[in-house]
């Protein structure tokens, strides 16, 4: 019998009173893809940060292919053969790409061979880390992490912000890494990519391993149970589509030929009242600079936004917030104030409104209260919003409109590394918002939950709508051909 | 069927030199400003020679290396106010020990001098990174502390030193002359030198790596806390040798000087040399010709017959000015990129 190439034992962490993990023992073989599964909160990211050195155990032991390490620090893990590829690309931006490499202490040959492998061997190591694109930079952190020569490869979320076949590429990757008899801990919230990769799967719940098991026993309807636990009784994804209502709302928000830059080229659609308007795009359409000003936050080249039939003429945010058209960024504490409360954060945008400027007036202390009630927000967490989870968080940004009031709300990609208890909550909020009358314009990545949340459906490539349909007559399949550009095919 | 997908840049299409204006355009800026200033102020005075010359670089010599002393820090994501009260430590100890000595003596002395200020300092780079005490508020604290040392070793102005020591900084056994070399090899040597670490080594990039994002910086597997320890050492040595270069052109030790206004320069220099207050980037080079440039406004304003009274408004003036230039250079670089 194989020694297994990691072996954590009880594994524990708390942060003050809040217990992150309670008892976690994870086993990994040599030459296995083994995934780590779990909702937002049941602790996922801790035991990672634990395992690659950035936290460390309250209590627990850590086993690498027999013997007990101590990682006190990311440098401990990788001498352990421990490499890992964080969520947030860990390179330093002010640097080039040499000289991040050589602050790692590797030698470019070896990067330049895992890069040749992803297709990016021409990659100019001159360039600047800010001068190059997010996905990139992903790939760039698996390389550096594969140049480390690891045991054990730890995937946090890579493939999140991929195209893709460069997602197929980091695939690729992978099963080369088992093939050579060394392992990947694979943590991803696509549960298509685990059944097709991963060879085992360990699930976390509430900060234990409730589960551990291969994936193709059972597929997916098992995972999510085990992920939910006692809410596996519950619809796993989106509730029941709820039926759309007819299109017939006054026009709210009005594109008419955005163009900026190179990213968007002529681009119009109508967006009506009580109607989620989907978007699809692979990344980096245009989708970004749409909702930049659609937001306010840029002005288009040429082109105009109407809101209810008038220019809306914004010369920033604030502008297109006192007209109801409102952004909830993928970007979460791009929109909060991560060191302040719950209420705060829900309170900022009123403070425009304020009239006395010492206090909130009782009429917003409650429209506070009534959004954290209607949102299920966590708030035992609540001094400051950069310790909720991720799920929370997204609530908040939500929430801080509700509160305030908004007739259009533009929703990019809101659902990006959230549990799917969490992302069910979320959707059945736009419905019952849409349903009240609100105008919504969702952005998201995750193309199979468009035909189930959305009415309508428009798919943008290379800076153009090229394609608008009925949501509820879409297909995952149809969709992802369309946004590469491709004609879909006839049925 | 074949999926095309987005085209990714990988590789950049700019010429490898205007890639380099835009990583350097800055420092040559300010070195440019420095030649066009010198140009002119030839041109105001009757007569600029290798005296003018001498006169300009080494009293500018305790700004540059205070000017260095905070880049160092300030991209490694700190800031030091204690730098001015440093120089006053170290000039009159200096002053206080070298009085009546012979040539050799006064150099070990120098030479203890710098060590021992380095390692004050990395102790304070310690402090500040075991208690999480922001920068400014702990160099704040040693700025006053360094002051009172001073007074404490010195109580009134005296000590002196060894007419070869005044030479070494300022081409002249009397610290005023006709000879900029040894003040001119004074400024190159150690700050290529650190300037050279700081770009190519990995010690020296964890500098960078740390004012830059010290998340990614400690993911990366840096010691950030041996990194922030290094960069306030090596900025304690640099503030050391302002206080060395004091002690030579004056000849003797004073603790009435106010470190406080040295340490404003100081920041104001590498301000205008390119350095981000938040950390990461500017380079040591760029706040060399910064340290000249505001050192030199002075003897080019009362060139001009300005009131020195009015000079202050002027150089505040210039630095607004030249930050607001560059920061819509910026601003539309970004836009067109």
């Amino acid at each position: 019998m194989d020694t297994p190439l990691l072996a954590t034992r009880n594994i524990a962490k708390r942060y003050g009173s809040v217990v992150a993990l309670t008892s976690v023992d994870l086993t990994v073989k040599p030459g296995e893809i083994h995934a780590l599964l779990g909702a937002n909160g049941a602790g996922k990211s801790t035991l990672v940060k634990i395992l690659s050195g950035v936290l460390s155990a309250d209590t627990g032991q850590i086993e690498v292919a027999g013997s007990s390490v101590r990682l006190r620090r990311p440098d401990d893990a990788m001498d352990a053969g421990l490499a890992t590829v964080f969520q947030d690309p860990a390179l330093i931006p002010d640097l080039t790409i040499e000289q991040n490499l050589k602050i790692s202490g590797l030698a470019e040959s070896d990067v330049r061979d895992w890069l040749d492998r992803m297709e990016l061997g021409d990659l100019d190591f001159d360039l600047m880390v800010t001068d190059v694109p997010l996905p990139v930079l992903r790939l760039l952190d698996l390389a550096r992490a594969l140049a480390h020569d690891p045991h054990l490869l730890m995937l946090d979320e890579i493939t999140a912000a991929l195209t893709q076949d460069q997602a197929d590429h980091v695939f690729a990757v992978m099963r080369e890494w088992k093939e050579r008899n060394r392992s990947v801990l694979f943590i991803s919230h696509r549960l298509g990519e685990v059944l097709a990769i991963c060879d085992r799967a360990t699930i976390l719940r509430n900060g234990r391993d409730v589960e551990s098991l291969a994936p193709g026993e059972g597929g997916e309807a098992r995972l999510v149970a085990a992920m939910l636990g006692d809410a596996a009784g519950q619809p796993a994804e989106v509730s029941e589509r709820t039926a759309s209502v007819a299109a017939d709302g006054p026009v709210l928000l009005q594109a008419e030929a955005l163009t900026r830059d190179t990213r968007l080229d002529g681009v119009s659609f109508e967006l009506r009242a009580g109607e989620i308007l989907g978007l699809a795009a692979l990344e980096g359409q245009g989708q970004e600079q749409l909702f930049q000003l659609l937001s306010g936050d840029r002005k288009p080249d040429s082109g105009n936004i109407l809101v209810n039939g008038e220019p809306m003429s914004a010369r920033s945010p604030y502008d297109a917030i006192r007209k109801g058209v409102v952004l909830v960024p993928a970007d979460r504490l791009q929109a909060l104030l991560p060191q302040r409360s719950v209420r705060e954060n829900l309170a900022t945008p009123l403070y425009n409104r304020i009239a006395r400027w010492f206090s909130l007036a009782g009429d917003e202390t409650k429209r506070v209260a009534n959004a954290i009630d209607r949102l299920d927000i966590d708030v035992r967490a609540g001094s400051q919003v950069q310790r909720l989870s991720g799920g929370n968080q997204q609530k908040v940004t939500i929430g801080r409109w509700l509160a305030s009031g908004f007739a259009t709300l533009l929703c990019f990609d809101p659902t990006r590394g959230i549990d799917i208890q969490t992302k069910a909550q979320i959707y059945d909020l736009l419905r019952e918002l849409a349903d009240e009358g609100a105008a919504i314009l969702l952005y998201t990545s995750e193309l199979r939950e468009i035909p189930l949340v959305c009415d309508r459906v428009l798919v943008m490539y290379d800076g153009r709508i090229v394609h608008e349909q009925d949501a509820a007559t879409s297909t995952e399949e149809g969709l992802l051909t369309i946004a590469h550009g491709l004609e879909e095919a006839p049925a | 069927m074949t999926a095309t997908t987005p085209e990714i840049i990988t590789a950049s299409t700019t010429p490898g030199w205007q890639r380099w204006l835009r990583r350097h355009g800055w420092t040559t800026g300010v070195w440019l400003l420095l030649v066009a200033m010198t140009i002119w102020y030839s041109t105001l005075i009757p007569r600029f020679g290798a005296f003018e010359v001498s006169t300009i670089v080494n009293n500018s010599l305790p700004l540059v290396y205070l000017a260095v002393a905070q880049a160092v820090i300030v991209i490694a994501g700190g800031i030091d106010l204690g730098v001015g009260g440093m120089l006053v430590l170290v000039n009159v100890t200096a002053a206080r020990f070298m009085l009546d000595q012979p040539f050799g003596m006064t150099l070990l002395i120098a030479v203890l001098v710098v060590i021992g200020a380095a390692a004050l300092n990395g102790g304070v780079g310690w402090v500040i990174n075991v208690s999480r005490v922001p920068d400014i508020v702990i160099t704040l604290g040693t700025l006053f502390i360094y002051q009172g040392m001073a007074l404490a070793i010195l109580p009134n102005p005296g000590g002196g030193t060894s007419d070869g020591f005044r030479w070494i900084f300022t081409g002249s056994e009397v610290g005023i002359g006709r000879n900029p070399w040894p003040a001119i090899v004074m400024i190159i040597v150690p700050v290529l030198l650190v300037a050279w670490w700081m770009g190519k080594t990995r010690s020296g990039l964890s500098l960078y790596a740390i004012g830059s994002n010290r998340t990614a910086a400690y993911l990366s597997g840096i010691n950030a806390a041996r990194a922030k320890i290094t960069a306030y050492a090596i900025g304690g040595a640099f503030a050391a040798m302002a206080g060395l270069a004091v002690t030579a052109i004056a000849g003797r030790g004073n603790p009435n000087i106010v470190g406080g206004n040295f340490t404003l320069n100081s920041v104001a220099a590498i301000v205008l040399g390119g350095v981000a207050l938040t950390g990461g980037i500017g380079s040591v080079i760029g706040a060399v010709a910064a340290g000249i440039v505001l050192f030199f406004l002075n003897p080019i304003l009362t060139a001009m017959g300005v009131d020195p009274n009015r000079a202050q408004i002027i150089r505040g003036l210039l630095i607004v000015l030249v930050m607001m230039v560059a920061g819509l250079l910026e601003l539309r670089r970004q836009r067109r990129s």
